[in-house]
């Protein structure tokens, strides 16, 4: 019968050592399923994660589903290696086998995504692809309104500036749209670039302010900052930081009413920074607060009262803290306000090569 | 003495885009000279009695790309000090630092902006451009 399954099989003992290998395994790694038998799993199967290196012994999820019990798909490794030294993307579940109350061992499921990743890559290249043509198209649409707009093209009536003005709006919150997006594709192609330089989080702050004054004083809100003053510069890619603080920040100005309150709070924990955004405003309903982070996702309570806002905001700052090695929170309730906070390694991030930036 | 109107070439692809382009530059006070391709830019600047105070430059043209008709421009002495000014719909790390390289003055991604905020933009670069 295990002969038969079609995804990849392997049973391992308590000590790591290979009990039976299915066909469809071997198939897939190359290997003789009589041959490795008794050989240990992880030095006869090496693993390899996004950026192709191999995963040492320490990290594989094999060492620590034997010690722990818990179980695991996708942990660190997202390939395997074939004896051949070839790769392959895989879905590895890897779990525990328990037979009273000990851990004898351990099931590793697998198979080939190669084909899934394909399609994948296609759909984030499509994205971007018709991003970009959007906006070419968005352009003249812009364009045109600003000259009909400012009257270069002759005077308009009350009415036809006010719809202008609509179209003005709708346009922009497009190209917004379209911005997001793009910052999506980046992000989850894994093009992105990471470029990490010592960061004075107070100074991105300071600038971040400075550029959303004028709509936080249209709206009379308080801003408290609670910067720690000996904070060291942090090793960080200040373009994601700022794309992630600004979208929070953003949020808070727009979902607080008038008068409200925005506490912007950065300090040192342990070995993390942390940073924390909290206002009084709208909140999240209970119900949908599992939903927070999911892509274009508005709370049922905001569509109402804001009209912009594209759903990605969220989605794309906790890609961008992920990316960092960061972990992002969130409390909130209806009517009373919301805090999200979110921690980034104070010894900072490693550099990662791309080709994409967040911003073009 | 008053002070001449600046010409400004314009080259876009985008028939749609180059009419508003020159349209608004116009209202601005800024002579616009419409370029369709990279091939008609080239033939303007070799034939116009003076050189243009500025270059807009899109970076996909339908003949060429901005790195090919940067390269153009700079390789004939009289072209090498006009200020370009890119504003394009792409802009990857790659492409926007090559056109640093090669001497433009400034990156603009088409949809991010209002024509008022690139052409103030663009005055600042003819005015500093002047004094230099």
């Amino acid at each position: 019968m295990i002969a038969s399954v079609g995804d990849g099989l392997a049973v391992v003992d308590k000590g790591g050592k290979i009990l039976m290998l299915n066909p469809a395994a071997a198939k897939m790694l190359k290997l003789s399923a009589q041959d490795v038998v008794g050989k240990d799993y992880i030095e006869t199967v090496p693993a390899a994660d996004n950026d192709g290196q191999i995963i040492p012994r320490e990290k594989r999820s094999l060492n620590v589903v034997l010690s722990s019990g818990q179980s695991f798909t996708n942990h660190t490794a997202n390939y395997y290696v074939r004896s051949d030294g070839t790769k392959f993307p895989g879905a590895i579940t890897t779990s525990p086998i328990i037979f009273e109350n000990n851990i004898i061992g351990a099931i590793i499921t697998f198979r080939d995504i190669t084909h899934e990743k394909e399609v994948d890559r296609m759909k984030t290249e499509f994205l971007s692809l018709a991003s970009h043509q959007l906006r070419t198209p968005l352009s003249a649409i812009r364009w045109f309104v600003e000259i009909l707009l400012s009257g270069d093209a002759g005077p308009l009536n009350r009415e036809q500036r006010e719809f202008l003005g609509n179209v003005d709006e709708s346009t922009n919150r497009m190209v917004a749209l379209i911005n997001d997006l793009l910052n999506i594709t980046r992000i989850e192609s894994g093009r992105i670039i990471i470029d990490p330089k010592p960061t004075d989080l107070g100074k991105l702050i300071e600038g971040i302010m400075a550029e959303v004054k004028s709509k936080y004083l249209a709206k009379s809100q308080k801003i408290i900052l609670s910067i720690h003053p000996k904070l060291d510069k942090i090793n960080v890619d200040p373009n994601l930081l700022r794309a992630v603080y600004l979208n929070l920040i953003n949020n808070s100005i727009k979902y607080t009413p008038s008068g409200g309150e925005i506490t912007i709070f950065i300090s040192r924990k342990g070995d993390y920074i942390l940073s924390q955004v909290t206002d009084n405003g709208v909140g999240i309903p209970q119900a949908e607060q599992k939903r927070v982070f999911q892509k274009f996702f508005r709370g049922r309570n905001i569509v109402k009262k804001v009209v912009e806002g594209t759903g990605l905001g969220l989605y794309l700052v906790k890609a961008i803290i992920e990316s960092s090695n960061g972990k992002i929170y969130f409390k909130s309730q209806e009517n009373k306000g919301t805090t999200f906070w979110f921690t980034v390694p104070a010894s900072g991030i490693l550099a990662k090569k791309g080709e994409v930036s967040i911003t073009s | 003495m008053a002070t001449k109107r600046p010409t400004v070439l314009v080259v876009e692809d985008e028939v749609l885009l180059l009419q508003a382009i020159c349209t608004k530059l116009k209202l601005s006070n800024i002579d616009a000279l419409s370029a369709s391709s990279a091939q008609q830019a080239l033939y303007y600047l070799k034939n116009l009695s003076r050189v243009p105070e500025a270059i807009w430059l899109d970076y996909y043209l339908g003949d060429s790309d901005g790195i090919t008709f940067m390269k153009k421009l700079r390789s004939n002495k009289k072209f090498q000090n006009i200020p370009v000014m890119v504003i394009s719909n792409s802009a990857s790390p790659q492409k926007v630092q090559s056109m640093y390289k090669l001497g433009i003055k400034k990156y603009l991604i088409k949809a991010d902006h209002r024509l008022d905020e690139i052409i103030t933009d663009l005055k600042e670069l003819i005015k500093s451009n002047k004094t230099n």
